[in-house]
This record gives C-alpha cells, sequence and structure tokens, in this order.
C-alpha cells in the first residue's frame, strides 16, 4: 500500500519552511480579516449593504471587530477632522501585528468636499500608512467590496505592508502628526 | 390658551411691556423673535423664565462683518404655549463682551463656551468660558468670523496632495468641457427648429 504521508523532493531549509509557515499563515490570515470600523463620515452608509444578505462579507471571512486589540484592518471611511485623528492614531498603534488600513472615499485621499476646512485633514497617509484607498464619493458597494478583495490579494502577495512601513519611517510619521497636530497627546478635561 | 396666535399676542404684550423692542417679526405661529438691547437681555430672560418658557433651546451667535458687530441670539421655548422665543442682540465686534445668563439659565454653560471658542465672544460671570472645549490646540483667530479664510489656513497648515501631469487633462482637443458645449449648443440648435 502507497504511503499517504507527504515527503518532499529534496529536504528543505530552515528559510524554505519558514516561508512555508508564512504562507500558511497568510492564508488563514487573508480569510478571517476583523474590521474595526472607524466610521467617521457618510461612507459608512456603504457598509449595511456590503455586511447583509446583498452582497454578504461574511463569505470572504469578514466581520465586524470592536476593539482595537483584535481587530485586523482599521477601517477609515471619510472625513478626519483634527480631533477625529489623534483618536484614530491611538487606536491604530493600538492595533496588533499585522494591521492593515483600508481608507473608503476621497476625503482621506485629498480631502474630498472638506478639502478647505480649517478642522480637516487632506491626506491621510501622512500621519498613518494606507493599504488600499477606495475611490469615490461615495464608493459604491461593489468597490468596498472589491477593496476587500484587493487587500486579501495584497495579503497573499505580501505587499500589504502599511505596518512594516510604518515601523522603518516611524520619525516621518511622528513628525508629521506633530506638525498637523501639534503634541499627538489628548489633554482635555475628559481625559485628565 | 390652546390657540397658538393667542400665545403670540401674549408674549408680544409681554415682551413689550417689559424691554423696549428694537425690531420685532413673527417667523410662524410657532415662533416669534425680538430685538432688544444688550444690557436688558437679563431683563427679559428672568421675565420669560418666570412666565413659562423655563427652557433655553440654543445660544448662538452670527457674525455680521459690514456692520461690524456680533448678534447674540438666545432661543427659549414653553412647554404650556407652544412658542419659541428667539431674544437677539447685537454686541460690538472689537471688544465682544456679554454677561454670562448663567445664573438665570443653568444650561448656557457649554453654549457660551462654544460662542467664545468660534467667536471669540468673552462670558465674565461663567467661570469656564475660557476652557478648550471642541478645538485642540487651535492658533489662530476664531473658525467662524467671517474675516477667518478656511481655505488659506488648511492650505498654510495641511500637506496638499500633488498629482503627477500626465493624469490631468489639459489639451483642448481632449476637453470634455468643449465637447459637451458643442453637444448642449447642436441639441438646442435641433430644438429650436422644431418648434417653429
Amino acid at each position: 500500500m502507497k504511503s499517504t504521508k507527504f515527503t518532499p523532493a529534496s529536504k528543505l531549509s530552515k528559510a524554505e519552511i519558514d516561508r512555508k509557515w508564512w504562507e500558511v499563515g497568510d492564508f488563514f490570515r487573508r480569510n478571517s480579516l476583523w474590521m474595526l470600523m472607524y466610521c467617521t463620515g457618510c461612507c459608512a452608509i456603504e457598509l449595511p449593504p456590503a455586511m447583509t444578505s446583498a452582497y454578504d462579507m461574511e463569505r470572504l471571512g469578514m466581520g465586524p471587530m470592536a476593539t482595537p486589540r483584535q481587530a485586523d484592518i482599521l477601517l477609515v471611511s471619510g472625513y478626519l477632522s483634527l480631533k477625529t485623528l489623534r483618536r484614530l492614531i491611538y487606536t491604530y498603534e493600538q492595533m496588533s501585528e499585522p494591521r492593515y488600513v483600508v481608507a473608503l472615499g476621497s476625503c482621506p485621499i485629498n480631502g474630498g468636499i472638506y478639502h478647505d476646512s480649517h478642522a480637516v485633514i487632506n491626506k491621510l497617509d501622512q500621519y498613518i500608512p494606507v493599504d488600499v484607498y477606495v475611490a469615490g464619493c461615495m464608493p459604491n458597494t461593489e468597490s468596498v467590496m472589491n477593496g476587500f478583495v484587493d487587500l486579501m490579494d495584497q495579503i497573499k502577495r505580501k505587499t500589504a505592508v502599511g505596518w512594516k512601513k510604518y515601523h522603518e519611517n516611524n520619525a516621518w510619521y511622528k513628525e508629521n502628526q506633530k506638525t498637523s497636530l501639534g503634541e499627538v497627546v489628548v489633554h482635555d478635561e475628559f481625559h485628565e | 390658551m390652546t390657540n397658538s396666535m393667542n400665545n403670540i399676542e401674549f408674549v408680544n404684550d409681554l415682551v413689550k411691556g417689559t424691554v423696549e423692542v428694537v425690531k420685532s417679526e413673527v417667523i410662524d405661529k410657532f415662533q416669534v423673535s425680538f430685538e432688544i438691547k444688550k444690557n436688558e437681555v437679563h431683563l427679559l430672560l428672568t421675565k420669560l423664565k418666570s412666565a413659562g418658557w423655563i427652557q433655553l433651546s440654543y445660544l448662538s451667535a452670527i457674525d455680521w462683518l459690514e456692520e461690524n458687530k456680533f448678534e447674540l441670539i438666545y432661543i427659549l421655548m414653553n412647554w404650556e404655549k407652544p412658542v419659541y422665543i428667539q431674544v437677539r442682540t447685537k454686541i460690538d465686534r472689537e471688544n465682544p463682551v456679554m454677561d454670562s445668563i448663567l445664573p438665570i439659565f443653568g444650561g448656557a454653560k457649554y453654549y457660551e463656551r462654544e460662542a467664545h471658542e468660534f467667536f471669540g465672544i468673552a462670558f465674565p460671570g461663567n467661570p469656564d468660558y475660557e476652557k478648550q472645549l471642541i478645538l485642540e490646540g487651535w492658533d489662530d483667530i476664531p473658525p467662524l468670523r467671517k474675516d477667518f479664510d478656511p481655505k488659506a489656513y488648511s492650505d498654510k497648515k495641511f500637506p496638499q496632495r500633488d498629482y503627477p501631469q500626465d493624469y490631468s487633462v489639459k489639451d483642448p482637443k481632449e476637453s470634455k468641457q468643449a465637447k459637451r458645449e458643442a453637444r448642449k449648443q447642436r441639441a438646442e440648435s435641433l430644438r429650436g427648429g422644431k418648434k417653429q
């Protein structure tokens, strides 16, 4: 009787074994993505149809998550005021790695219709790394779903490396945060 | 007192018997506005509160740049006689000071802080009015004043996204605008032909 045991043709090196394990890890990672939804703006209205029976996001293994420590994706939907951005950076830094950022709508790309507002930032990727942008004001639900599929593809091809960039260029990100926000620590009567 | 027109007459008599009204307007059958002098606001608000207008629904400010005035609007609501009363008063824009109405309406505390933050109006009598409420680390003139330019502030403070040249359509031959105009003109010429 032929053995069902898998025997590789040649002995694998340690690097190859590590790579295989990462591939296995990435398979599970991209098929169980939990989202922390930072719904600040109007694009959040695209999420109910994406999650319910129309597009049923859960068949991709995606679901909402309540806390940053257990979430994989930080979903930024809509405009970000300075006040929100400060909390968003807090949230992003609390998430465990690997972590991915998906930005919905034109506001995180270039400010959108709020590009001339005194309180709204114009480029999100100055402050935290963004893996996938979904363009549109608002993006329709198909493109939102397409954005998530793109993210899965990026994880498979190992190009969703925003969280690594945040480590490598941390000084640059911190300086940008400080230039626009001042000190990033929150000082107000509710936090002291 | 179920008839709302009666209510408005009642309010008119009450206010005109108490203070000197500069301008008054009946907005609709549930809302009436009175413009009065700055130093009579507290008197009128006290009177209205004792007459049943116990709820301060809103306190806001308007910047009249050309008149060089700020206008403060106090909106009161009575749950027995359903009429909103707007009490309006104009204050100096250069040195905007208005005594706090905190002893009359405790709920004005946060409205006054907001007005101070967005317009720079001082409210002596309110212990917290200078505390930061909404804007964090603000470094310019109050943002809802008409002489504040949000676009210039945004350009100065936040980095803008640069787009590569080849993504913007600048070739007049490819202009969608011109094509659209031509299409519109042709459509109009056809329509004109049909009419005759």
